[in-house]
Order: C-alpha cells, then structure tokens, then sequence
C-alpha cells in the first residue's frame, strides 16, 4: 500500500449559535465532531450521509473554506490547516473541488472558457495562448466542444455545467478533487453520464476522490472505500464490497434498506429508519445514533462507542458501535 | 470598432432599458441638455464667441477684453472696463471694419439690466425671454447656469457617495464579523445626526464652496447603498462560483471585483438615478434656505427664494421658471430611474433552481 495522500486526523468543526443580549454564544453546533480519514493515492473514497450530518462542511474544512476548530488535515505530509498563505497557495493547486449546484458555481457574467481560465490566471501558468490551449484541451477532456468557451453558464444545461465545473477543477492538474454532492442536483440520465466521465478521468489522470454523497447508489457505483457519517462522526468505514456485504453499524443497515431496489417482487424483510436525525446543537448522549437504533441497549445511552476495528472483517473495516460484534 | 463585450445579463438589462421608451428618451434628453449645459457658455453670454476687428480674431468667450481694444468708452469716459460687445456689434454693423457673432442669449447670469423705466424684475420681453430676477439679471441665463451646477453637483455628490457607500457596504458584507458589527452600529449612529442642521451649523462657519458642499453632504449620502450592498456581498459570497475562486487561490482583490461586485451592481444602479433626484432637490432646498452655494452662484434654490418674496408675487415668470425647470429635470430623471429598475427586475429573468 501506497503512503497516504490525505490524512485528516480528529477534525472538528462547530459554529456557534448566538443569540440574546450583545449575541452572546449559546451553544454550538458540532458539525465535524472528530473526523479521522484516509485517502491513498488513486482511489475513491465515499463520503455518504444524511443531509445536515456534516459531510458538506468535512469537505469545506478541508479544503480551508471553513476554519477549523482543531485536527490536522495532512496533504502528502503538509498540514493544510496550519499552513502559511504561500503553502496554501501552493497547496490549492493540488486540491480542487467540484461543487454540488451547477448553477450558482459558475459565475453567470464570464463566459465559461475565462471560468476554466482563470486557475491558470490566478496561478500565473503559461502564457494567454498556452492558457487558451490548455482550456480547450480540457473542454475536450470533459466532452464539451471547444468552440463553446465564448458562451456563458446560462446557455448550457446542467450536466454541461457540471462538465464546464469539472474542467475548471482539472485545470490545475491537481491530484486529490473533493467532490461535494456533484450529481445529486442533476437529472437521473444525466448522472449517469458525469459519473461515468468522472471515472474515465480518474483512470487517465490518476486522480483521487473524496466523493460526497447522500446516494448510496452513486458512491457504490465509483468507490473503492465508503465511509459512512452520522451527527458529524464517522461511524463506519470499509472497502466497498465489505460494507454492503455485512454492514456492522445499524445505521449503514438502515441507509443500505432505504436504498430502493429496481424489483417489485423482493420484499422488505427490515423496518426503514425510524424519526428524523437529531438536532446536532443538541446531540443524544452515549451513541448519538441510540434514539432512532433498532439495537439499542442501555449502555448505548450512556457509552460513546469508538471506531474500532470489526472482527473478523477485513482489516480496514471499522465501526462505532457497541454491538458490532453482536449484529 | 467598439471592442467590449458586455455579458449577457447586463446585455440584456441594457437591450431591455432601451426598449423602455420613455426612459430611454428621457435619457437622450437628459444627456442632450447636460451636453448643453457645458457650453453654456457659448448659449448664454454677454461675451462674443468670435469678434473680427480691424483685421484681428478674437475669441473673447473665456479671456478679458477692455472697451479700449475695441475703441470703446463708457458713459464716464472710462476705457479700462470689459468690453461691451452687443454695442460692438451695433457699432460694427454701422460703420463696418469687422463683425460679431454673439451667443443665442446675449446675457451671462451676473450681468444686472437697469435699461427698463421699471426697476428689476421685469417681465419677459424680446430681450430677456424669460424675463428678469430682482436684481435684473437674465433669468434665461441663471436657468441654464443652474442647471449645470445642479446637474453636475448631483452627479459630483452621488459619485462620491455611492463610491464611498459600496466600498463600505461590501467590505461589511465581504469581511463580516467585527468590523461588520462595529461599523453598522457606527452607520446607525451617524445617520441618526440631521444632516440639514450639520450643513446650516457648518455653513454658519465657512460659506461652502461646490466641491467642499459635496464633501459635506458626501459624508451623508453615502449610507444609503451601504444596507443593500452589505446584503448583495453577504448573500453573493456564499453562493458557489464564490467558494470555487476561493478553493483556487483566487485572492481578495481577485475574488471581490472579479466575482463579488460584478454579482452585485443591481442595487447601485437601480439607486442611483433616484439618488441623483434627492441630491438635486437637496441642493436647491439649501439654496432655498440660504445654506448652499455663495451668493451670485446662479442656483435654483436661489431664484425659487427670490419668487417666493412676498414683493414679487405678482411676478409669476420668476416662479415659472425654476420651477418648471426642476420639475421637469426631476421628471426626467425619475423615468430613467423607474425604467432602469424595470430592465433590472430579477423577477423576469431569475432562475431559481
């Protein structure tokens, strides 16, 4: 096994809720609540959840959108968090990101050729011609025409301008793209296609994805690891085959029902999930998962279960549950 | 050719404003008559624009002549004053050795005409179209010359302001947090001051001069773009496009005129013009009041001032005139304002998806 392209030790990330007099801090959301990932070099890593459970702003914080609260956000070694403005600079040409909403991430006053361009302007790279070049070498890339660079967002559909969103992130060679939800907003046909280039490219270029995701279906389609989030925690982790053959966290079972299945003649043989997630302000003691869990006992309610190794799996299959043995 | 490319949703803001009828003659209008008004000058002069005497050009529009060059003296016997040129004319046509050509309205704003058998005012006759003011100056002339100063104070005042304004609405909007908080409680503050009362208290003081009048009204016209540019910023910084120029290396600069400001212009130009109506008004109420510009300084709050004494209320051309030019240059105004708002009504071509 390679060494680590990203290493994310016990990250986490709260945003404060103020309220009352002079905005004083009330309590705080945690959104990453001590995340710890690994990527090697080349593979896709899922990232799958609930909305609201923190894999949005995992990627952010990351990528330094958002400040973090502490942890360590290792890039081939370099802390990105701690990292001086010239590091990040550099940094940023490594790790690029590829955004939910076709819509709103592309700037609707540029055409889209100056969107891929500018990358490249930022980091100084080339000269206007080779700049022009290296646009349309990357319109072909992503299966867009070149002539089209003179045309602005609004004249493409969505799946184009998640193409178009996809070249401006590959301008800068990078070698790790975090990819926050970048199908969900499209049309089922569509998916499809952006998944399927978006596999074609990492075979090219070697890259490696961080794949956010709410779809089960999506992430089983291009990942090689999944990991599965809950209230800002990770609460398992595994290859892909592994986790869907014999989930461990009743959570992952749960995702793993609700997933549909394109024939009427199999049945349900488990309940879907019960209630909503909870308020993370406001997170259940013990497992966080207990209150909606099938399995729950009472030591779930007062035991934070840690992600451990699960027995008799695969060695990088872990999970945060107390009975994982059990179920 | 005029290489600049305009993108599309301005474009098409701009091909929408132009369908507007009525805004977009009220601009050429708008734009004609302050073309105008900077050769005013050549409109509306006691001065000749071109003089040919004995062989010699002049072109006194904007230099001193004394009677002498021409071979003229006052009733006194005087030499040494300004040149009279209408009697130049006269003289010329007479006894021929040149010519003159005079402007359309051989008046400037300052010159007092006691040639009538009534005192000032008089009312309107061939030579004075719009008749007379108090002091018998060329109520034509104090017209056109206000409005230039009106027209280029609003636009003085509003380019001032709304610079200022945006600057500060954006960097509140873009760098959030303390200075976000501190300078809207400041902005709450001092807009709370009455900015009439701190004009008349400085002008108590110092007589203001145009620029230091919009210095001073600046310091207060500026609030107003501030509350919407602080939103556009705070909404437009979290939308995606601006996220992905940050998540490239993309820096401040970069990322607020490139992405941010360009996302944001609608409340600015869509105030602006509605910004220009009350800096104009503002200027000729404190003309009105006596708090504006210094005295012999053509103005309409001065002229609407004069009207209003209770000595010429009979003398309805002195009233007619400021006031119909005020109403009709706030008219026009107003209808570019309300078009442009109507080109830039999200609401005919947002998307929400």
């Amino acid at each position: 096994m390679s060494a680590p392209l990203l290493e994310v030790q016990d990250l986490y990330k709260s945003y404060p809720v103020r309220g009352g007099l002079f905005s004083a801090k009330q309590g705080e959301v945690k959104a990453v609540a001590g995340v710890s990932l690994t990527l090697k070099k080349g593979e896709t890593l899922g990232l799958v959840g609930e909305s609201g459970c923190g894999k949005s702003t995992l990627g952010r914080t990351l990528m330094r959108l958002e400040a973090a609260n502490s942890g360590r956000v290792l890039f081939e070694g370099a802390d990105v968090l701690t990292a001086d403005k010239h590091q990040l600079f550099a940094l940023r040409r490594k790790i690029q990101m590829i955004f939910q909403d076709p819509y709103s991430s592309l700037n609707p006053r540029l055409t889209v050729g100056s969107i891929v361009r500018e990358p490249l302007e930022v980091h100084k790279i080339g000269s206007r011609e080779e700049q022009n070049a290296r646009v349309r070498e990357l319109f072909v890339a992503v299966g867009l025409k070149p002539e089209m660079i003179d045309r602005y967002p609004h004249e493409f559909s969505g799946g184009q301008r998640q193409r178009v969103g996809i070249a401006r992130a590959l301008a800068l060679n990078p070698s790790l793209i975090v990819a926050d939800e970048p199908v969900s907003a499209l049309d089922v046909s569509v998916q499809a296609q952006v998944l399927n280039l978006l596999v074609e490219l990492q075979k090219k270029l070697g890259l490696t994805y961080l794949f956010i995701s709410h779809d089960l279906g999506v992430v089983e389609y291009l990942s090689d690891r999944i990991a599965i989030m809950y209230l800002g925690q990770i609460v398992e982790e595994g290859d892909r085959e592994t986790l869907f053959r014999e989930p461990k966290h009743p959570y992952t079972r749960a995702l793993l029902d609700a997933m549909p299945i394109a024939d009427p003649r199999r049945r349900r043989d488990r309940a879907p999930l019960q209630g909503e997630a909870p308020s993370p302000l406001n997170p259940p003691s013990g497992c966080t998962f207990h209150p909606r869990c099938p399995y729950a006992t009472a030591a779930c309610k007062t035991t934070i279960p840690v992600l451990e190794p699960v027995a008799g799996s695969t060695p990088d299959h872990r999970a945060a549950c107390l009975r994982k043995n059990e179920i | 050719m005029w290489k600049f490319q305009l993108d599309p949703v301005t474009a098409k803001r701009f091909q929408r404003f132009r369908r507007i009828k009525r805004g977009y003659i009220a601009l050429l209008v708008l734009a004609t008559l302050t073309g105008l008004s900077l050769f005013a000058d050549f409109i509306a002069n006691r001065r000749a624009i071109f003089v040919w005497h004995q062989g010699k050009a002049y072109f006194p529009t904007f230099t001193f002549h004394t009677m002498a060059e021409f071979g003229q003296k006052d009733e006194f016997g005087f030499d040494d004053l300004e040149a009279d040129y209408v009697t130049l004319k006269a003289t010329l046509k007479e006894k021929g050795g040149g010519f003159v050509v005079m402007p359309i309205v051989p008046h400037d704003p300052y010159e007092p005409d006691f040639n009538y058998p009534e005192p000032p005012p008089n009312p309107p006759d061939s030579r004075h179209l719009f008749g007379t003011d108090s002091q018998g100056r060329d109520v034509f002339a104090r017209l056109l010359y206000g409005f230039r100063i009106s027209i280029f104070f609003a636009l003085s005042l509003v380019l001032v302001g709304q610079t200022i304004g945006t600057t500060i609405g954006a960097l509140q909007g873009f760098l959030a947090g303390k200075f976000d908080l501190f300078s809207q409680r400041f902005i709450e503050i001092w807009s709370s001051l009455p900015f009439l009362y701190v004009v008349i208290v400085i002008s108590t003081f110092v007589r203001p001069s145009f620029w230091m009048l919009v210095v001073i009204l600046g310091m207060f016209q500026w609030i107003g773009i501030t509350f919407y540019m602080r939103t556009e910023v705070y909404r437009e910084k979290t939308r995606e496009y601006a996220l992905a120029a940050r998540s490239f290396g993309a820096s401040r600069r970069q990322l607020i005129f490139r992405h941010l400001l360009p996302n944001c212009i609608t409340p600015l130009v869509t105030f602006t013009p509605f910004a220009v109506v009350a800096a104009i008004s503002t200027l000729t109420g404190l003309d009105y009041l006596g708090f504006g510009l210094p005295a012999p300084t053509p103005s309409w709050g001065e002229m609407i001032d004069q009207a209003l004494q209770s000595e010429n209320r009979t003398k309805i051309w002195l009233a007619i005139a400021p006031f119909s030019a005020l109403l009709l240059t706030l008219f026009l105004v107003t209808l570019i304002g309300e078009s442009i708002r109507e080109a830039f009504d999200p609401k005919q071509y947002a998307r929400y998806e």
